[in-house]
């Protein structure tokens, strides 16, 4: 049994809308796959559903071998999770809630908690109505975190934290990794998802329209070039793999595919180069790309 | 000051457009209810009704239900004087809490929901929506009265004057501006919405409260609450505007007391202080259970301390009732021939009045579980060991307990209070007052069965179990004074129990809707066990 999730053909529509069309793709031991998509793409829905939150419609839904509706119960005494937005009742401090959540999971490791309480510098004695929307954040990471857990669930968790704070996120994530657990993260920052995946599943208006390992992703994807020659970098324009080409004095910004990118650096130092700045792709332009056809 | 307020006309214009609906269901339907059953009650007043309405509104229990007259004989008491009597009391109440919640919902909760810091962005003064929420509410108020004082006008009926039905109209529609500066206050004084609601409405149901208390001994101790100045305006007797003075005075007070507080303060703070709390978690929160405790804890302590003042409040009457019955020979000789003490006849009505009330708590807890699954609270909760099972037993078992404990605290309470204003002559033990109170149980079961079978299947009707109980309240108490149809009094739960102490215990119908309200309460926990589970929608 290495399939720890197993999602095929899943359905859910609310009202007239349909949410969720046809979204397979699964998650083995030790793994950790990378739930991509545009807001509204489903994400959460195919998360609640595989948390027993919701209903579906059609298609089958498994974690650790057994039915997501039926048997949650004994799936959630294996799983931690963490919603995208947090909410806490206002009149119970965050140290309240991480024991209250450890405790409904079945314990939970008490050092564990006060170590990750200090890495993640939460007042673990505020009420929850002071704390601003990266701090709810993190009471439900350190909650999660501090659980021993084969599988752990992740809804965009490091939404409103500082990037100090997502680095910490992401070392402990690897460290989860390393122990050999498994783990689903939707996120719409690819940069954390490039860091910790394995595997990434795209998902767009309730369908899958990509799974596989990131290398395998990234060469359909470009990266936003800015370059500043002392030569002539309208040279640039006319280079395989080059696109979306913008100049402004002797300043040039455009979009490059990845795999031609050896060719344009050879090119560029030949000019003479003044400035050179490269942005990965994001999340959009891998969209953009894979749209593109 | 005024750069405070700057822009104020606008947001005024913007509440106007996008409440328009609701106002014109708030001023037709309200104002139909206050002022269109002139008809009605003009059939009443044929033959001997106008004399028998009359003496049996002079019982203390109505009075501590309906208010007082300021007519003293029978002769005197027309249909205005009566219309006024049993219609404006209630009507103002109506008028206060509307006027109340639209407030806090304009206000408070904007806030919380970080609109107003959107609003505020913009070139809008700090104190601009406070200002444009009462202006709104000013101008509903207004047109309630005027609307109220047209359609009774145009019966065209005796003794409804022009002057008493503007009067009569003015009163109700300073209800409604009363019970927004109080809300105004509590929106300023109250950690958040929810708090703003709940004490808001806790002040106006303590203002009826007192009022009876001192409508019974000496109405002239009601004209010092603000409640007092709506009905003691007595259009179409006294017709005196002199109330309506003090209700504007104290209004302004009210705007300034809120504006100075609000100007104090930040968004989305409120005054009562935040104390530091623990950094870990006591044992006895460490569950479901314990949660849903905590979580409640502060509806539940307030709403049980409203239920003994309440009992107490309606305790304190009974030792006004003999000397009543002393001036009143004809009241002494109807009670002499039913075989009923007066004592008991006012506990049958009252403890109606009160179950009733003390329904309102268990539906509370019931309805807080939609509003804590709306609000996403449950998700991260329910990925633990927790099932659904859990948290709708545990709801619903905390509804009970606090039916059972509102029951037991406002019966106890009045019984206590009771027996030591009765003093030497008792006609009723604190084992008659349990009684009479554990005789509604059935009601509220029925009550938290409902509110139980909608968050099973369509949760957002949950608030329609208010309506219900609202609807109830008023069969039982317009029942009280007209003579509805046996069916008609038949749709309020209450009326399916026997009037304790004055008849018997019905068991077989007391079983019976508490198997029903069980069973309510079983479909309810199926649907909730299988439907989806709604997060911020
Ligand atoms: N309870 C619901 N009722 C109606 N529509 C919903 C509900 N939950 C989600 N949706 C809709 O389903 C779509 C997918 O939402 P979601 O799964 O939250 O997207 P994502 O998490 O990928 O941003 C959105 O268009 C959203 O509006
Ligand atoms: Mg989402």
């Amino acid at each position: 049994m290495t399939n720890i999730v197993s999602i095929q053909g899943l359905q859910k529509r609310f009202g007239k809308f349909q949410a969720l069309n046809d979204v397979n793709f699964t998650v083995n031991a030790g793994e950790v796959v990378g739930f991509i998509g545009p807001n509204g793409a489903g994400k959460s829905t195919t998360i609640r559903i595989l948390l027993g939150i919701i209903k579906r419609d059609a298609g089958n839904a498994e974690i650790f071998g057994k039915d997501v509706w039926k048997d949650s119960l004994e799936i959630h005494k294996r799983i931690s999770y963490v919603p995208g937005d947090v909410t806490l009742w206002g009149n119970l401090t965050g140290g309240e809630m991480i024991d209250l959540f450890l405790k409904l999971h079945g314990g939970g490791d008490k050092q564990k908690r006060d170590e990750l309480i200090k890495r993640f510098e939460l007042d673990p004695k505020k009420k929850a109505k002071g704390y601003s929307k990266g701090n709810r954040q993190k009471v439900g990471l350190i909650a999660a975190l501090a659980a021993d857990s084969d599988l752990y669930i992740f809804d965009e968790p490091t939404s409103g934290l500082d990037p100090l704070m997502e680095a910490i996120f992401q070392e402990e994530v690897e460290k989860i990794k390393k122990s050999g657990k498994s783990i689903l993260l939707s996120s719409h920052i690819l940069s954390e998802v490039e860091r910790l995946a394995d595997k990434v599943v795209i998902i767009r208006q309730g369908e899958v329209v990509e799974t596989g390992t990131l290398d395998e992703l990234r060469h359909l994807t470009r990266s936003t070039v800015t370059l500043a020659t002392k030569g002539d970098v309208a040279e640039m324009a006319g280079l395989k793999g080059v696109f979306d080409f913008n100049q402004k004095d002797d300043e040039a910004t455009f979009s490059v595919d990845n795999q031609h990118l050896d060719d344009i650096l050879v090119k560029a130092s030949k000019l003479g180069v003044k400035k050179f700045e490269s942005v990965p792709p994001t999340l959009e332009d891998l969209f953009m790309r894979h749209y593109e056809g | 000051m005024k750069e405070k307020l700057a822009s104020w006309p606008t947001l005024f214009l913007l509440f106007l457009k996008r409440d328009w609906k609701k106002i014109v269901v708030w001023v037709a339907g309200l104002g139909l209810f206050s002022a269109a059953y002139v008809p009605a009650f003009e059939e009443i007043t044929k033959g001997q009704g106008l004399k028998g309405m009359f003496e049996t509104l002079q019982n203390p229990a109505m009075i501590s239900m309906v208010g007082p007259t300021p007519v003293e004989t029978a002769a005197d008491y027309t249909l205005g004087a009566m219309y006024a009597h049993e219609m404006l009391l209630f009507c103002s109440l109506f008028a206060m809490v509307i006027a109340a919640l639209h407030v806090v919902s304009h206000t408070r909760k904007e806030e919380d929901h970080g609109l107003l810091e959107l609003v505020r962005s913009f070139q809008i003064g700090r104190q601009a929506n406070s200002l444009a929420a009462m202006m709104e509410i000013l101008f509903i108020n207004v047109l309630l009265a005027l609307f109220i004082g047209g359609v009774m006008i145009s019966f065209g009926a005796d003794t409804i004057t022009v002057e008493g039905s503007f009067l009569f109209g003015a009163s109700i529609g300073m209800a409604g501006i009363l019970g927004a500066v109080i809300a105004l206050v509590m929106a300023q004084i109250m950690p958040a919405s929810s708090g703003a609601t709940g004490s808001s409405l806790g002040i106006i149901g303590l203002l009826y409260i007192i009022r009876a208390g001192t409508d019974v001994s000496n109405a002239d101790f009601s004209m010092v609450n603000p409640l007092g100045w709506t009905y003691l305006t007595y259009p179409f007797t006294d017709d005196n505007w002199l109330p309506l003075i003090f209700a504007l005075i104290f209004s302004i007070i009210m705007v300034v007391l809120a504006f100075t507080l609000e100007g104090n303060r930040d968004l989305g703070a409120g005054y009562l202080p935040e104390r530091e709390g623990r950094d870990r978690a006591k044992k006895s929160l460490l569950s479901v259970h314990g949660l849903f405790i905590k979580m409640n804890k502060g509806v539940m302590i307030s709403w049980l301390i409203a239920f003994v003042i309440m009992g107490a409040a309606y305790g304190s009457i009974y030792g006004d009732m003999q000397t009543f019955l002393g001036s009143n020979e004809m009241m002494e000789q109807m009670f002499a021939q039913s075989g009923v003490s007066i004592e008991e006849s006012f506990t049958g009505t009252i403890m109606m009045v009160m179950i009733s009330l003390v329904s309102i708590l268990p539906i509370v807890i019931v309805n807080k579980l939609f509003s804590e699954e709306r609000r996403s609270r449950l998700s991260q909760l329910y990925a633990t060991k927790v099932t659904r099972n859990q948290f709708y037993w545990t709801s619903i078992g905390l509804a009970v307990l606090a039916g059972l404990a509102g029951i037991f605290l406002a019966a106890g309470s009045l019984g206590g209070t009771a027996s030591a204003a009765m003093e030497d002559n008792v006609t009723m033990d604190v084992v008659d007052f349990f009684a009479a109170g554990f005789n509604f149980l059935p009601s509220v079961f029925f009550f938290i069965g409902l509110a139980a079978l909608a968050l099973g299947w369509a949760p957002r009707l949950g608030k329609v179990v208010y309506v219900y109980l609202g609807y109830s309240f008023a069969i039982n108490y317009f029942g009280n004074i007209l003579d509805l149809p046996e069916w008609f009094s038949k749709t309020a739960i209450q009326s399916w129990q026997s009037r304790m102490p004055l008849e018997d215990f019905n068991a077989p119908s007391f079983l019976t809707i508490i198997v029903i309200s069980i069973a309510l309460m079983i479909i309810g926990y199926l649907g909730y066990h299988r439907r989806d589970l709604m997060e911020g929608a």
